[in-house]
């Protein structure tokens, strides 16, 4: 859709609200008697053991699981990125409906070179499933051609180096694929892979929420507003807990 | 309503029994010499009462016995349309406005009296999930005074087939002779002499119009109910209505009369909220009983001798389930049903000292569990109040471990809830099962 085309849309379907008949709405009298959550509002799991299907090949697994580590390492505070299931997560999400940009406008900019400003970020045509798709394979083409080995292969401190200079935009990938940004999706993905609720395929054995002291899920915290300066020992729980 | 699986059964063996013919006893059950004090000639479609006291007092025997529940849905006032599912088909409840075609309007008010009563309608006999067994308890002047007021209501045209759901045997209205001649007190109310008349009026509406036993009674395998249990808390598949005698551990014991009639007319007693189709007849009925009549009928409860189900033996608390329990009540319970399990009075159930929910059956609860519940919507306790589902969140064994922990904390005790129990009713109530997580 064009974005004249949804302008357009949005004044015929205030046109037409304030002339349909109202019996055209579904009235509601009384209150609604069931209580049952309707399927629409209940959370879409990630698949109980879903093999990859975005990321089916293992060297863009490799690279991925590359860059999410040196950007949350395994320590003393917690898992990496990739051990508590950051890539599954992210599988799971750019399968769906997140990778297919669906509530992304995708169609080209009407003025390119004001659009940036505009908007008060780049802005793209691209599905995040194409960009990565797109990034990964620039990344590995990038390490092949400067250091001439897999950019999993790379020692942490180069991949750290290679980051630091795609964050700071010092770094063109091949292929167009604009260094800056796509580090900054991966950062971010990364960042809630750890941190979504567990049911997403991420924060594995809730380790995310364990590091920051996120008690998770939990529906009131009236019992503990009056408690300050005093650790609560609040254990994390998901929203849909395994036991 | 009635326990449909057992009474099938039931309406299968009399069936034969009625095809049998059985003589002077059934003569004797389906005799309608009863009626004779009713009027043989005027149809109601002719008829409109202007007498305004006996309409006002008719609408109150139609409140006290619940007619609208069934008889009232989208098609309007009285006009049915009532699907009532049942392991044998779908009875649809009948048209009783005054429309001759579609409703009643042809009826005289012996024919009335002959339904209502007697259990015998226009089109043969009626099926018992119509309480006429507990009708014939009504006075004549009570069922003059709604003939009165019937005859003011708005015929509504709205054809219903209500056994076309019902196949073969259960389609065949005569087999309720035979149930009948098996079943079907054919008396009227006798007042006790010896008893008060406070007494006398809670058991008139008790038995009466309010045909409470019709739940609350539990039923024999030819789906009679069990005079020896009266309204000691019976099954009816989805839902228990609990025991309504004065047994202290799951009965009404510890609750006052005044508790029992706030109970009525608002839904709830400051304790206890009702739910499912006490919720409905809440709604309905008992919302409108004069305080008079809701404290007759407590008195008249509080006086029935306490069922022998004995105090239940508390369930440890330092059980690793019970912990684990502890914590999933407080993640998902506590915001509304309270820290200590106080509820939010008028609106949110207690489980602290809820006996009615202590039963050995714990129907009520895991039903409230997988498929969420709602309180009742009254002129005093507007919120109706809903319960959400978490059949989606929850397993079997989960649900379980909850109800056992709210059943055994606080000073509660009760019999334990068994995973394979939950899981019979998230089949029977076609809940969803626990969402697949990674």
């Amino acid at each position: 859709m064009k974005r004249r085309d949804l302008l357009r849309s949005f004044g015929a379907a205030v046109t037409t609200t304030a002339l349909a008949s109202p019996s055209a709405a579904a009235e509601l009298k009384g209150f609604p008697t069931q209580t049952a959550m309707s399927p629409d509002h209940l959370p879409k799991p990630a698949m109980k053991g879903g093999a990859f299907r975005v990321f089916t090949q293992e060297n863009d697994r490799k690279t991925l699981a590359a860059v999410f580590d040196r950007m949350i390492p395994s320590d003393k505070f917690g898992p990496s990125a990739s051990e508590a299931g950051c890539l599954e997560f992210l599988d799971d999400q750019l399968a769906g409906h997140y990778g297919e940009g669906r509530a992304l406008y995708l169609e080209g900019p009407v003025r390119p070179e004001t659009e940036e400003a505009i908007m008060g970020s780049p802005q793209f045509t691209q599905t995040p499933r194409q960009r990565y798709e797109a990034g990964l394979k620039a990344l590995e083409a990038y390490a092949q051609a400067t250091d001439g080995v897999a950019f999993h292969a790379l020692s942490p401190d180069r991949i750290d180096e290679i980051l630091a200079g795609l964050e700071e935009g010092k770094i063109d990938l091949p292929n167009g694929v604009q260094g800056k940004w796509f580090f900054e999706l991966m950062l971010q993905n990364a960042r809630e892979g750890y941190l979504a609720d567990p049911i997403y395929g991420g924060n594995r054995d809730m380790a995310g929420w364990k590091m920051i002291g996120f008690p998770g899920a939990r529906y009131d915290y009236r019992p503990y507003i009056e408690k300050r300066g005093e650790n609560l020992n609040l254990v994390p729980v998901s929203l849909i807990p395994n036991d | 309503m009635a326990n449909w699986k057992k009474i099938g059964g039931g309406v299968a063996i009399v069936a034969v029994i009625a095809a049998a013919g059985a003589g002077l006893w059934a003569w004797n059950s389906l005799n309608t010499a009863a009626s004779d004090v009713a009027d043989g000639t005027t149809r109601l479609a002719d008829f409109k009462s202007t007498d305004v006291e006996a309409i006002k007092r008719g609408e109150y025997v139609m409140r006290l016995g619940d007619c609208s529940a069934c008889h009232t849905r989208e098609s309007g006032s009285f006009a049915g349309g009532y699907d009532m599912k049942t392991p044998f088909g779908t009875l649809v409840s009948s048209n009783i406005t005054p429309d001759p075609e579609t409703g009643i309007g042809n009826m005289t008010e012996r024919d009335f009296f002959n339904s209502v009563r007697q259990g015998i309608g226009q089109h043969g006999f009626l099926y018992p999930a119509m309480p006429y067994t507990a009708y014939r308890k009504l006075t004549d002047q009570d069922m003059h005074d709604l003939w009165a007021y019937m005859s003011t209501i708005e015929p509504v045209k709205n054809d219903i087939d209500e056994n076309a759901g019902m196949p073969f045997p259960f389609n065949i209205r005569l087999a309720m002779a035979g149930w009948n001649t098996l079943f079907f007190d054919n008396s009227g109310f006798e007042q006790d002499a010896v008893k008060d008349a406070v007494l006398n009026r809670g058991k008139y509406i008790v038995d009466g119009p309010g045909h409470c036993a019709a739940c609350h009674t539990p039923r024999n395998p030819l789906g009679a109910e069990i005079g020896s249990s009266y309204l000691q808390g019976g099954n009816i598949g989805k839902w228990f209505a609990p025991d309504l005698t004065a047994n202290p551990h799951v009965g009404l014991g510890t609750s006052t009369a005044q508790d029992i009639a706030n109970y009525l007319r608002t839904g709830s007693d400051g304790t206890a909220v009702a739910a499912g189709p006490m919720a409905e007849a809440v709604e309905h009925s008992t919302q409108y009983f004069t305080e008079a009549d809701a404290l007759a009928v407590d008195t008249y409860l509080k006086s029935l001798p306490a069922s022998s189900t004995p105090a239940a033996v508390a369930m440890p608390s330092d059980t690793p389930a019970m912990q684990k329990a502890a914590l999933a009540y407080e993640v998902n319970c506590s915001a509304c049903h309270g820290l200590e399990g106080e509820g939010i009075e008028g609106m949110v159930p207690a489980f602290k000292s809820n006996h009615g929910l202590l039963a050995g059956d714990a129907t009520n609860l895991i039903h409230a569990m997988l498929r969420g519940a709602r309180a009742p919507h009254t002129h005093d306790r507007q919120t109706a109040a809903g319960m959400p589902a978490f059949d989606w969140k929850m397993n079997d064994r989960q649900v379980a471990d909850i109800l056992n922990y709210v059943r055994n904390s606080w000073g509660n005790a009760a019999p334990a809830v068994e995973a394979d129990e939950v899981g019979r009713l998230r089949a029977y109530l076609g809940a969803g099962n626990k969402m697949e997580t990674p």
